[in-house]
This record gives structure tokens, C-alpha cells and sequence, in this order.
């Protein structure tokens, strides 16, 4: 239930992000193939990014939840002009999904740019990197 | 009862790439081209240095290698202060929070003349390298910018759901562009000042689709200084001065992007922020005789120009087409020429258009005049409009 698809990428992250004491469940999640947020045990709203307090009522030690990694691209752009640490991935797309189960995330979709466009199904997967994971979107073919 | 502000003077160096680069046997420095401009802008307005009792910075970029800088400049300068001598930072909001807290000194009785003013340099670094750094500042520096983002990849989404919902085209963004140019060939702080048509925008090459290169800000470097005044004191100088009518202001408490699905093209911390400037000001955006945005890129103005009333919504990108925010039309925005050809020093920019609005409301545009201009609106923003601050000024005679 909610497995996601786990596609390796060969060498590292262009840009890893920092695991903390904190959000170690959730890169440890995705790399099993998991998108995982918090969740409030007060006010029972998720979040995303994962946060150890909730913004809407400031409750403290939330809940891990598993999401559903299907959702919708709200937008999206097409990168040509990168940072220069991106500059080898270029041109690379990232957009805006809105996922079944009512968030909104930001991330690299991967497929082919060209056929992207607002509207398009998919499901967010694991990007397996040498040095960690990461997350992208997949728009359905 | 706080004090009513007037803007009394105002001063720029022209925009556009001024930094050395690091082999230069001649390096430029940003507190003796700062020093000389505020002279010029305070000697302009008929103040004296000794009258001069606060100083709000924009914060410079990390390539100035000058740090406390503020206080640095104020020693430079020889002035002393018995208001705040500080600078802030806050995006593209920069320059705007200059002017908003050096007001507030004046509002507040600790000042009669407190300057707002700064130094941008930033050139001589190139975008793909600037961008390292700016990457940062695209969402959550762990969860989001490992992605790619780059600060104008958030307009180019708006571009691309703005398209999705109205049918907009391509064209139409360019034609704010041209609109633009056209401005800009007339104002001597211009960075880029010659022809332009809808056909080199369309062609220039791809940066974040669907915008291309004439879509999307020049690097730009630049120094501004504002002077401002109690409203009293710029009634004794019995020259003309625009006074500041109404301010509002609006953070909608999100960075970049909602973690729930909300219609981002409306912009919403710039409707609340107009609404309350409007409120504050008893007046309404038809009252609006000109504007200065800060708008990146071409689509931003067309949302902006939405969000703030002066374009119904959904309609802002045909009213630019059909030329009724150019000057002549029914209400010119940038008339400066905007960020795309006045050019772009991110943290002045609001600084500048306060400069372009200063000259419109006292007759000093020269061809780009916007005639008998009564009430000039200026706004910026945090990033993708999450926040906006909206200045109403007003011609006194």
C-alpha cells in the first residue's frame, strides 16, 4: 500500500539535502520507497516539509504518516538556465503537485519535458542516488 | 498623531553593470560611489547634512567586501544621528523596507530627514554562480532547492498556470517587454534603451519556459539614495515634494509555496496589501494615475497589475497587449521601463521605482512624463508575492 517506484540514479545528489535527528525518518522512509510527512496529534493537519511543530496550532512531537504518492501538476517549468550546480541535469523540469490527499509539494519531475503539462496524473517516486535518496513526480504515460 | 512623510529628493546612479571584476587594475567601490550620490541627493533637496538623523540601508550583497556597512557609511559621510542607522533585508522587499522604516522614523518624531538608500553589486559573479547562492532562497533549503528551483522558476510557473486558466500567450508577456523597452529608451537610468519587438522576445533563447531571456530580469548593478522628510519640514523648503498618502502591507505566511493547494496566480498578499494601502489612503485603484511594480519578469507584472485592481482578473496580460499600461494608455506602469530594461538591482529595485515616482509626481520625467499625475502606487514583494508592501505617494505642490 502506497509502495512508490524506487528508480536509481547514478552518482550523487547535486545538492543533498541535511538529515537531522528529526527528519531522519523521513529520508529513511523514502528510501524504502515511502513519502512520508508529519502529522498533528491535536489538530490532525499534515504538513510538508515534515516539521517537529505543527504551524497551524503549534502542537509539539507530531506523528510519521505515509502518503498516497498520487496527485496532479498544478504547474511546472522547464530549467534551462541553472544554477551551476545543477548545470549537468539541465534543461531539468520541477512543478507544483497537488497530491490526492489534499498537500501541495514542489519537486524535479523526471520523464520527458515535452510531454508535460498542468493536469497530467502521475505519482511521486524515490530517487536512489549514491550518496541517499531523494523524491521527484512521475507524470503517467 | 505620528508625523505625515514627504519624499523631498531622490538620486540614482544608472542602472546596469558596474562592478570589476576581481584582474580590474581600477576596482569599483561601492561607499565612494554611494558617498557621492547622497551628496548630490540631500544638496538637491535643500537639506543640510546636519539635519540628517537616520539612515536605513538595503542590505549590500555578499560580494561588498565593506562590512558595517551602515555605520561605516554614516563615519564616511560625518554624520551624526540620533535616530536608527541600519540596514535591512527582506528579498525583493529590500528596498522598500528601507524606505518603510526610514518613514517610520519620521512618523515616529526621531528624525525630520532620514535617508533611504543602497548599493547594489553583484555583476561581475555569473548568473550560474549567483545562483548557488540564490537557490537557497527557493522554498525549504532541504526539502525544496535540492530539486533545481531557481528564483524565477516560481514566476514561470504562475506563466505556465496563467496560460493554463486564461489563454494567455506567449506574446502577450512580450508585449509587456516591449511596453517596457519603449519606457526605457526615455529614462537616462536605463540599462537597456534601444528597439525592441515582440519577435526578438519570442526568439530569445529559452531560460524557464515558457519565458525566454527578454522575459526575465538583466543582472544589474546600481546605487539610490531617497530623501525624506517630515511633511512639515517639506512645506518650510516650499519646493515640490510627494507625499506619502497611504501604506498597507500583507505577509500571507507562505514561502514560495502553500503546503495546501491554493490558486497561486492570484497573488493574494498583494490584493490584501493594496486593499489596505486604498483603505488607508480613501481612495480607490481607478484613483491610481501611475505605477511602479516590482515585477522580475513580464508575467509578474500582468499578475500584479491584476492583483492590485488595475486590470480585471484574467484580463491583465490582454489590457498589456492592447497598450492601456503603457504611457499614453490608461494607467502606465513602469514608467522607468521596469525591471527588464530600467534593469534589475534585486535588492534597490523598490528604491529605484520610489525614484521613477518621485520624478513623476514633481515633473521630472521628462518624455515619459505622465501628466497632471496626482497619486503614484508603488509595491514589492517577498518571494512569488507571498508578501507584498504597497506605497501610495501623492503630488504636493
Amino acid at each position: 500500500m502506497n509502495l512508490m517506484s524506487v528508480i536509481t540514479v547514478t552518482g550523487p545528489r547535486a545538492y543533498p539535502p541535511r538529515v537531522t535527528r528529526f527528519n531522519a525518518p523521513f529520508w529513511q522512509s523514502l528510501e524504502e520507497g515511502k513519502f512520508t510527512t508529519t502529522c498533528c496529534n491535536k489538530c490532525g493537519e499534515a504538513t510538508f516539509p515534515p516539521k517537529p511543530i505543527c504551524p497551524r496550532c503549534w502542537a509539539l512531537n507530531p506523528s510519521w504518516k505515509v502518503l498516497s504518492p498520487l496527485g496532479v501538476i498544478y504547474s511546472y517549468t522547464v530549467v534551462h538556465a541553472p544554477p551551476s550546480v545543477f548545470a549537468a541535469e539541465a534543461p531539468y523540469a520541477v512543478g507544483i503537485v497537488d497530491l490526492d490527499e489534499g498537500l501541495r509539494v514542489a519537486l524535479r519531475l523526471v520523464g520527458a519535458p515535452e510531454r508535460l503539462g498542468v493536469g497530467m496524473r502521475g505519482t511521486v517516486v524515490t530517487l536512489k542516488y549514491n550518496d541517499g535518496p531523494y523524491f521527484a513526480f512521475m507524470a503517467n504515460e | 498623531m505620528t508625523k505625515s512623510v514627504a519624499i523631498i529628493g531622490a538620486k540614482g546612479v544608472p542602472v546596469g553593470k558596474i562592478q570589476s571584476t576581481p584582474d580590474a587594475p581600477f576596482q569599483v567601490v561601492e561607499h565612494e560611489i554611494l558617498a557621492q550620490l547622497v551628496a548630490s541627493a540631500v544638496g538637491e533637496s535643500g537639506v543640510g547634512k546636519e539635519m540628517i538623523d537616520a539612515l536605513v540601508f538595503s542590505e549590500p550583497h555578499v560580494y561588498t567586501r565593506q562590512k558595517y556597512f551602515s555605520t561605516f557609511m554614516t563615519s564616511y559621510l560625518g554624520l551624526t544621528c540620533h535616530g536608527s542607522v541600519m540596514e535591512v533585508l527582506g528579498n525583493g522587499m529590500t528596498g522598500g523596507l528601507a524606505i518603510e522604516r526610514a518613514a517610520d522614523e519620521i512618523r515616529l518624531g526621531r528624525a525630520r530627514v532620514a535617508l533611504a538608500l543602497g548599493v547594489n553589486m553583484e555583476t561581475a559573479t555569473p548568473a550560474s554562480e549567483h545562483m548557488n547562492i540564490t537557490l537557497r532562497a527557493t522554498g525549504d533549503v532541504d526539502f525544496h532547492s535540492p530539486a533545481g528551483f531557481t528564483p524565477i522558476s516560481w514566476y514561470a510557473m504562475d506563466a505556465t498556470r496563467y496560460m493554463h486558466e486564461y489563454g494567455a500567450t506567449r506574446a502577450e508577456f512580450a508585449s509587456v517587454a516591449v511596453k517596457n523597452r519603449r519606457h526605457a529608451a526615455m529614462n537616462p537610468l536605463a540599462q537597456f534603451r534601444g528597439p525592441l519587438s515582440i519577435e526578438d522576445v519570442l526568439a530569445s533563447r529559452p531560460i524557464v519556459d515558457p519565458l525566454t531571456l527578454l522575459d526575465v530580469p538583466p543582472r544589474s548593478d546600481g546605487a539610490v539614495c531617497i530623501v525624506l522628510a517630515s511633511e512639515d519640514l517639506a512645506k518650510e523648503l516650499g519646493r515640490p515634494y510627494a507625499r506619502m498618502r497611504a501604506v498597507g502591507s500583507y505577509h500571507e505566511g507562505v514561502h514560495q509555496v502553500s503546503d495546501r493547494p491554493n490558486d497561486m496566480i492570484a497573488f493574494n498578499a498583494a490584493v490584501t496589501a493594496s486593499r489596505s494601502a486604498y483603505a488607508d489612503g480613501r481612495i480607490s485603484a481607478a484613483d491610481v494615475d501611475v505605477s511602479e511594480i516590482y515585477a522580475p519578469c513580464t508575467v509578474v507584472e500582468i499578475l500584479v497589475t491584476e492583483a492590485l485592481g488595475l486590470a480585471p482578473r484574467g484580463g491583465g496580460a490582454r489590457a498589456a497587449a492592447a497598450g492601456e499600461t503603457s504611457l499614453g494608455g490608461r494607467i502606465p506602469v513602469n514608467t522607468s521601463g521596469g525591471c527588464q530594461s530600467r534593469g534589475h538591482p534585486a535588492r534597490l529595485t523598490p528604491l529605484y521605482n520610489a525614484l521613477e515616482l518621485f520624478e513623476q509626481l514633481t515633473d521630472r520625467a521628462g518624455d515619459r512624463q505622465v501628466k497632471n499625475a496626482e497619486l503614484g502606487l508603488m509595491s514589492c514583494e517577498l518571494g512569488n508575492y507571498n508578501a507584498a508592501l504597497v506605497h501610495i505617494l501623492e503630488r504636493m505642490r
